[in-house]
């Protein structure tokens, strides 16, 4: 029977070979230069495997400084994937200038809401908060790609497949993160190695979906935004259409006032 | 485990669910920017409120009754009751259609107000709520139709409304596609 240790040794081996073909998928297409934080993260977490591996063979350093060092690098891993989102939610909805105004402030909300909350849960024991931080990070960045997902879809504004691609990569690994950290931290100390085992599975199925659609991207995909309107027209465009909206819905409120009444 | 904990949990599987829900396929294809304002100016169903309501006055049925043509009025009941249903269809996918050209407009354009967005969502939502209810009362019988003259001369009121809303936004969109300078793509720029 294969030992746990054995199996999370050949898993970390694998996320490594495909962060690598990752890494040559992104360099062939070219995608470096259209998504450079992106790049930026993979070559972070490449590095993050690289330095976790160095840490974990040095039998010199106390376990207590292999902690610390390994979560500096988590810590540094999770800041890069966090400015990887900011750059995709740019790519999707920048280009609209009037819809970037808006999620831009609805994003940042539920950015500060969701890690508030996670940090408030630390009740200021600092050993708490940077894990904890880490988590709501976690949490708050799968909460903004849905949040732009909501966006792109309620305003019909559309979302290349690599760009769909990236945020499901990100929102599952961090989704994942967050119920493994949390039942992990309460439940299930003894199981650890499981934990960390599932953690690195969820993160070779966001790696798959990225390679992917890295290797089915062309650039036709990049969609051409639709024209812009000057303020004045959309202000009254959309106060009249509004107007209609109530007309109608106060037309159906009748409807049923009229029947309640009758009954 | 604590209750946020818990709760953080739920929330992330909610996220998880959100997101396979936000990735589907949208039902209704993107409308060009360009049908936005054709179907601006297209005629409302609405504007034939009148009529239907017209075709629906309850003294027709009572009239049958009276003169003991029941098996009559319970057809033509159940037709009226097909007709005030199709005509809530109606309503719904043209409130639909005017929800999805505000959207089309509010990407077209560089200002969103963030309350009149708020105030559009919800009033959508309490309009696919209510269409559902009066729905579900029709098709359980629950219809009155004595209530229906009353509709008759509300509908009237609102369908020149609309006409008059009609009117206006057709002459904004004439004044935002004058032509513009070469290199200048704003719709209605300065």
């Amino acid at each position: 029977m294969v030992e746990p240790l054995q199996l999370q040794a050949a898993a970390w081996a694998l996320t490594t070979t495909l962060e690598l073909a990752l890494f040559v998928q992104l360099v062939r297409r070219k995608l470096g230069r259209t998504y450079p934080l992106f790049f930026a993260y993979l070559l972070a977490v490449i590095l993050q495997s690289i330095a976790v591996a160095l840490l974990y063979r040095d039998a010199n350093l106390d376990k207590m400084t292999v902690w610390k060092m390994a979560w500096g690098t988590q810590g540094m891993a999770v800041i890069m994937r966090s400015l990887a989102l900011v750059e995709l939610s740019r790519k999707v909805l920048s280009r609209y200038v009037g819809i970037w105004g808006l999620a831009s402030r609805v994003l940042l909300c539920v950015a500060a809401v969701v890690l508030g909350y996670d940090l408030a849960l630390s009740k200021g024991q600092w050993q708490w908060l940077i894990l904890n931080g880490v988590r709501g990070l976690e949490l708050a960045m799968a909460a903004v790609i849905v949040t732009i997902l909501i966006f792109a879809r309620y305003y019909r504004i559309p979302v290349s497949q690599l760009q769909r691609a990236l945020a499901v990569g990100l929102c599952l690994y961090s989704s994942f993160y967050v119920i493994n950290y949390s039942l992990l931290e309460k439940i299930v100390q003894e199981y650890a190695v499981l934990w960390n085992f599932l953690g690195i599975i969820a993160f070779i199925a966001s790696l798959l979906v990225w390679i992917g659609a890295a290797s089915r991207y062309a650039e036709s995909e990049e969609t051409v935004p639709l024209p812009a309107m000057s303020p004045e027209l959309h202000g009254e465009l959309s106060s009249e259409l509004n107007t209609r909206l109530y007309l109608l819905n106060r037309q159906l409120i009748q409807l049923l006032r009229l029947k309640d009444r009758v009954q | 485990m604590s209750l946020p904990i818990l709760l953080l949990i739920l929330f992330a599987f909610l996220l998880v669910g959100l997101l396979a829900w936000a990735l589907r396929t949208p039902e209704r294809p993107v409308k060009p920017a360009v049908d936005v304002f054709e179907a601006l100016s297209r005629t409302r169903h609405c504007s034939r409120i009148s009529h239907v309501m017209q075709a629906l006055q309850p003294q027709d049925t009572e009239y049958l009754r009276e003169t003991g043509q029941l098996e009559l009025m319970q057809t033509l009941r159940r037709q009226r009751r097909r007709i005030a249903l199709n005509y809530l269809d109606q309503l719904q996918s043209e409130f639909e259609e005017l929800l999805e050209i505000s959207r089309v407009l509010a990407v077209m354009s560089p200002q969103v107000t963030g309350m009149q967005e708020m105030n559009r969502w919800k009033l959508g939502l309490s309009f696919s709520t209510n269409c559902a209810v009066l729905r579900w009362k029709l098709r359980l019988r629950l219809q009155p139709f004595s209530s229906f003259t009353l509709l008759s001369k509300m509908a009237t009121g609102i369908a020149r409304q609309l006409e008059m809303a009609t009117t206006r936004i057709a002459e904004a969109a004439v004044r935002g596609s004058e032509p513009f300078p070469p290199g200048n793509r704003n719709i209605g720029g300065p």
